[in-house]
C-alpha cells in the first residue's frame, strides 16, 4: 500500500512534468467500457463526463459497449467471467447495484473478488423527498407520523435491490419504525409519485430531483450524507438526527481481477489526476453530479463495506419481502 | 413567455438548424422504413453525434428523426407486411392489403397527410398547453395506470381477426410471456431458468420483429419461385385527392386526439396509440366488415395517432420532466448532457432551448411533408428487387435490429424463436396482434396493480377511490360486456318489451 502510492506519486509527478497529454497506457491502444445500462442513461453520462479527460490523460481509445439487462449483472458477468484480464476492458461498475445483484439471486455468479477495483468517481446522495403539499414539513414530522401509523405511510423507492430500497430498511432497522414500501421502475417514476401525491415520500438521490426541489415541487427533508450538502444548506442530514444512516448510488470503474500491475497503476493514477482538474470538477458541476473520486484500495474497502453491509440487510428482510 | 417562444423560433429558423432538421427528418423515414429499427433504438444512436452541437440543434436533429420514423415506420408496414416501428404495426392490416390492390400510393399519401396533420395538431397542442395540460400527468398514479392497462387489455377481444378464441388465446400467451423477469415487487427471478438474459424480461421490440417480420419474409421465399410478387409498387398517385382527406378528416383528428393524449400517459407510446385509434376508427366506422381488407381509414387512424404522441409524449417530458415514451427518454438524456436539468424549470430557466424544440417538432413535421413527398418514392425501391432478395435482406435487418436493441446476441435467438413461432401461427391463422398488446401491457397491469395493493394497504377498494380509474374500468366493463352473448341476450331482453309497450 505505501510502495504503491509512492509509485503512484511518482508517476503522478512524471505526468506532470511531461505535460498531462504525454502518458501513454501500456497495455493497449484502445479500452472497451463494458456498459450494464442504455445508452443515455446514468453510466453513460458517467461516461461522457470522464473519457474525454482520460483520452487525455492515457492516450487511449475509449468505446463504450452497451450490454444493458438485469441491472447490470450481463455486463459484469462478462466482465469477470468472459474479458481478457490484460487491461483492455474495463466497465462502469455501479453501486449497490454491483452487489445486490448477486446477493439477492443465486443465478448471478460473479462477485467483486472477481473485480480489480479502478476508481469510483461520483456519488448521487440518497435523499428523503415529499410533496409541496405534504402536511410532513421536518424529517421529525415524518418519523413521528410512522411511529403514530407503523406500516402505513407510503415510501416509494427505486426497485427492490436499488439503493433507495436499502436505504428504507436501514432507516426502519435504525429506527425500529415501519414504512409501507412501494417499489416503482427507477427513481423518475418514484419521483412522479410524490409528486402526484400518489404516496407520501419518495427516497430518491439528489441528481433526480434537484430541479423539482428547485422549483419547490417536491420538499427535501433530510440527506443521507455525512455533511451538509453546499447546495441544500437548510436540509439535515439523518447522522444529525442520530440515525447513522449514509448512502447513494455511486459510479465508478473496475476491471477484471489480475489485470497487470502496470496497467491498473496508470488507470489508478489517471484517476488521481482528474482530482486535481479544475476543468474536470467544473464540468461535473456543471452537469450537477457530486464528484467522489476513490481511487484503487480505498474504492475495493468501499465495495466491501456495501457488500457485508447488504448481505446483512438481505439475510434478515428476504423472507419478508418474499413472502 | 411569449418573448421566449418568439425566441425559440428564431432559433429554429436558423441555417443550420433547418439543415439539421431536414437531414433528420430524412434519416428517421430510412431508419423507420427499415423494419426492426425503431425510432428509439436511432435517437439512441444518434445521441452522441449531439454531445458536440449545442443543446437547440441537437435536440432539433433528435426530435426530427423521431418525427421522421414515426411515419417511415408505415412504408415498410404498407408495402412489405412489415413494420418499420412497432408504432406502425396496426398500419400493416390494412395497408398491406390496400398495396396489394395496387393502391399502395394511395395508402401511402394518405399514410404521409395523416401523419402530417396528426404530428402539426400535436406539435401545435405541445406549444400551447405543455404549461397548462402538465399537470394532468401527476394525476396519473399507479391506480389509474392500472384502469388504463384493463382497459387497454380489452381491446384484445376486437383487434382478433377471425376466430374470438384465437385472439384471446394470443392475447393470453403474450400476458403469460410477460411475466418473465424479474418481479418488480419482490425481485423474485420468475420463470427465468437461471438464464440471466432473460432477468429483464422479454423485449417487446425483439418478440414484435420475430412475430411480423420473420413468418413475412418465409412466406416470400415459399412463394418466391411463383411469378406473384408479394411486395407492391406504387402504381398510383402518391398526393390523395382533396375530398379523400376532407372525408378522413375527422377519424385523423379524432386519432390525432389519442395520441396526444395517449403520449402524455406515462409509459405509453405509439405502439399502445396506434391500436387504440385503430380500434376506434373501426368503432366508428359504419361498414366495419371491410377492415382488415384494405379500408383507407384503417391507415390514416394508425398513422396520425402514432406522430400525434410525438408532441403529446413531449408535453410531460417538458412541462414536468417526466418522459411520455422511451423515445421521449432519450430526449431527456440529450437535455442533461448539455447539462439541462429536467424539470419544470424546464420551460422558465431554460425556457430559449425548450421552445426552440417545441418549434423544431413543427418544423420536423413540415418538413416530413417535403421529405415524404420526395423520398417516399426512393423508399420503395426495396421493393423492386426480387422476393427471395427481400426476404433475406429483411431477415438481415431483423438479425441487425434486434442485436442492437441490447447488444445481444441472445435476443437474435429470441427474435427467431418468436419468428418461427409466428410462422406456426400465421398457418394456424392464429393473429399475432393480440399477442404483442399482452407483452407490452402485462407488466404495466402487474406492477400498477401491485404497487396500488402496497398502496391501499391489500384492499381493493383503493380503485374506487379514483374517479378517472372509476370511469376507466367501468368503460373496459362495458366492451367486455358488449361482446358476450350476455348482452345480445339482455338487448334481446329488452327488444319485445319496448315492443309490447
Amino acid at each position: 500500500m505505501q510502495i504503491r502510492s509512492i509509485y503512484t506519486a511518482s508517476l503522478l509527478s512524471a505526468l506532470m512534468l511531461s505535460g498531462a497529454a504525454q502518458a501513454e497506457y501500456s497495455a493497449a491502444d484502445e479500452i472497451k467500457v463494458l456498459q450494464g445500462f442504455k445508452a443515455g442513461g446514468g453510466s453513460d453520462t458517467l461516461a461522457q463526463l470522464t473519457q474525454p479527460f482520460l483520452r487525455e490523460l492515457l492516450g487511449v481509445e475509449f468505446i463504450n459497449e452497451y450490454m444493458p439487462g438485469a441491472t447490470g449483472a450481463i455486463a459484469w458477468t462478462r466482465l469477470t467471467h468472459q474479458s481478457p484480464k490484460d487491461g483492455s476492458v474495463i466497465s462502469i461498475t455501479n453501486t449497490p447495484m454491483l452487489m445486490t445483484n448477486y446477493i439477492m439471486n443465486d443465478a448471478i455468479n460473479y462477485s467483486i473478488d472477481q473485480l480489480t477495483p479502478i476508481a469510483n468517481v461520483v456519488t448521487d446522495p440518497g435523499i428523503i423527498v415529499v410533496p409541496a403539499n405534504s402536511p410532513y414539513q421536518t424529517v421529525e414530522d415524518f418519523l413521528a407520523a410512522a411511529e403514530e401509523r407503523p406500516g402505513q405511510i407510503t415510501v416509494a423507492n427505486s426497485g427492490v435491490g436499488g439503493d433507495d430500497f436499502f436505504s428504507t430498511i436501514m432507516i426502519e432497522k435504525a429506527t425500529g419504525l415501519s414504512f409501507q414500501k412501494v417499489p416503482f421502475q427507477g427513481d423518475g417514476p418514484s419521483a412522479t409519485a410524490a409528486l402526484g401525491s400518489k404516496v407520501d415520500a419518495s427516497f430518491n438521490n439528489l441528481g433526480n430531483v434537484f430541479g423539482h426541489i428547485q422549483s419547490g415541487s417536491l420538499r427535501p427533508l433530510a440527506v443521507f450524507t455525512r455533511e451538509r450538502l453546499d447546495i441544500l444548506p437548510d436540509v439535515p442530514t439523518m447522522l444529525e438526527k442520530d440515525i447513522d444512516v449514509v448512502a447513494g448510488s455511486s459510479r465508478g470503474y473496475s476491471a477484471p481481477a489480475d489485470i497487470p500491475d502496470e496497467a491498473r497503476d496508470e488507470l489508478i493514477a489517471a484517476f488521481e489526476a482528474l482530482k486535481e482538474n479544475d476543468e474536470f470538477q467544473k464540468t461535473a458541476e456543471e452537469r450537477a453530479m457530486v464528484l467522489d473520486i476513490q481511487t484503487g484500495d480505498d474504492y475495493g474497502q468501499m465495495m466491501q463495506d456495501m457488500e457485508g453491509q447488504f448481505e446483512e440487510i438481505w439475510a434478515d428482510v428476504k423472507d419478508e419481502v418474499n413472502e | 413567455m411569449d418573448n421566449l417562444v418568439l425566441v425559440g423560433l428564431t432559433n429554429v429558423m436558423s441555417f443550420t438548424n433547418i439543415a439539421l432538421i431536414l437531414g433528420g427528418t430524412l434519416l428517421g423515414l430510412f431508419v423507420g422504413a427499415m423494419p426492426g429499427l425503431s425510432a428509439t433504438m436511432a435517437l439512441a444512436l444518434l445521441l452522441p453525434l449531439t454531445f458536440g452541437m449545442d443543446p437547440a440543434s441537437g435536440l432539433s436533429m433528435l426530435a426530427s428523426l423521431y418525427v421522421g420514423a414515426s411515419y417511415g415506420g408505415s412504408i415498410a408496414a404498407i408495402l412489405l407486411k412489415t413494420p418499420g416501428t412497432p408504432s406502425a404495426a396496426a398500419t400493416v392490416l390494412d395497408g398491406f392489403p390496400l398495396s396489394q390492390q395496387g393502391q399502395a400510393g394511395r395508402a401511402l399519401g394518405v399514410s404521409l397527410f395523416a401523419s402530417f396533420i396528426g404530428g402539426l395538431l400535436s406539435g401545435i397542442a405541445l406549444l400551447t398547453a405543455a404549461p397548462l395540460l402538465g399537470v394532468l400527468v401527476l394525476k396519473f398514479g399507479p391506480i389509474e395506470l392500472f384502469a388504463i392497462a384493463v382497459l387497454g387489455i380489452t381491446i384484445i377481444g376486437s383487434l382478433s381477426q377471425g376466430s374470438v378464441i384465437s385472439g384471446l388465446l394470443s392475447g393470453t400467451l403474450g400476458l403469460l410471456l410477460s411475466t418473465v423477469g424479474m418481479d418488480l415487487i419482490t425481485g423474485t427471478p420468475r420463470m427465468t431458468f437461471d438464464v440471466i438474459n432473460l432477468f429483464s424480461g422479454i423485449e417487446f421490440t425483439v418478440a414484435l420483429i420475430g412475430l411480423f417480420s420473420i413468418p413475412q419474409a418465409l412466406i416470400l421465399i415459399e412463394n418466391a419461385h411463383g411469378a406473384q410478387k408479394v411486395a407492391s409498387k406504387i402504381t398510383d398517385r402518391l398526393i390523395p385527392p382533396l375530398a379523400e382527406i376532407r372525408r378522413l378528416l375527422p377519424n385523423i383528428f379524432r386519432s390525432s386526439g389519442i395520441g396526444i393524449i395517449t403520449g402524455l400517459i406515462p409509459g405509453t407510446g405509439g405502439d399502445t396509440a396506434s391500436w387504440f385509434a385503430y380500434n376506434e376508427a373501426k368503432r366508428f366506422a359504419k361498414d366495419k366488415s371491410r377492415f382488415g381488407k384494405g379500408d383507407i381509414a384503417g391507415v390514416a387512424a394508425p398513422e396520425a395517432a402514432n406522430n400525434a404522441v410525438v408532441g403529446g409524449a413531449l408535453i410531460p417530458t417538458i412541462a414536468l420532466g417526466i418522459p411520455g415514451s422511451s423515445s421521449t427518454a432519450i430526449l431527456l438524456g440529450a437535455l442533461m448532457v448539455q447539462g439541462i436539468l429536467p424539470g419544470p424549470n424546464l420551460l422558465t430557466d431554460y425556457g430559449d432551448v425548450t421552445y426552440t424544440l417545441i418549434w423544431a417538432v413543427i418544423f420536423a413535421n413540415i418538413g416530413l411533408l417535403l421529405v415524404g413527398l420526395l423520398f417516399t418514392r426512393l423508399c420503395v425501391s426495396v421493393t423492386r428487387v426480387p422476393d427471395s432478395f427481400v426476404a433475406c435482406s429483411i431477415i438481415t435487418l431483423c438479425v441487425i435490429g434486434a442485436f442492437a436493441i441490447n447488444n445481444s446476441l441472445f435476443e437474435v435467438g429470441l427474435m427467431l424463436g418468436f419468428g418461427l413461432f409466428g410462422y406456426w401461427m400465421n398457418k394456424a391463422g392464429v393473429s399475432p396482434a393480440p399477442m404483442v398488446i399482452g407483452l407490452i401491457l402485462g407488466p404495466v397491469m402487474e406492477t400498477s396493480y401491485q404497487q396500488s395493493m402496497l398502496i391501499g394497504q391489500g384492499n381493493l377498494s383503493i380503485f374506487l377511490t379514483s374517479p378517472i380509474a372509476v370511469v376507466l374500468l367501468c368503460i373496459a366493463a362495458l366492451s367486455v360486456l358488449q361482446a358476450t352473448p350476455f348482452f345480445r341476450w339482455v338487448r334481446a331482453a329488452m327488444r319485445p318489451r319496448t315492443q309490447t309497450e
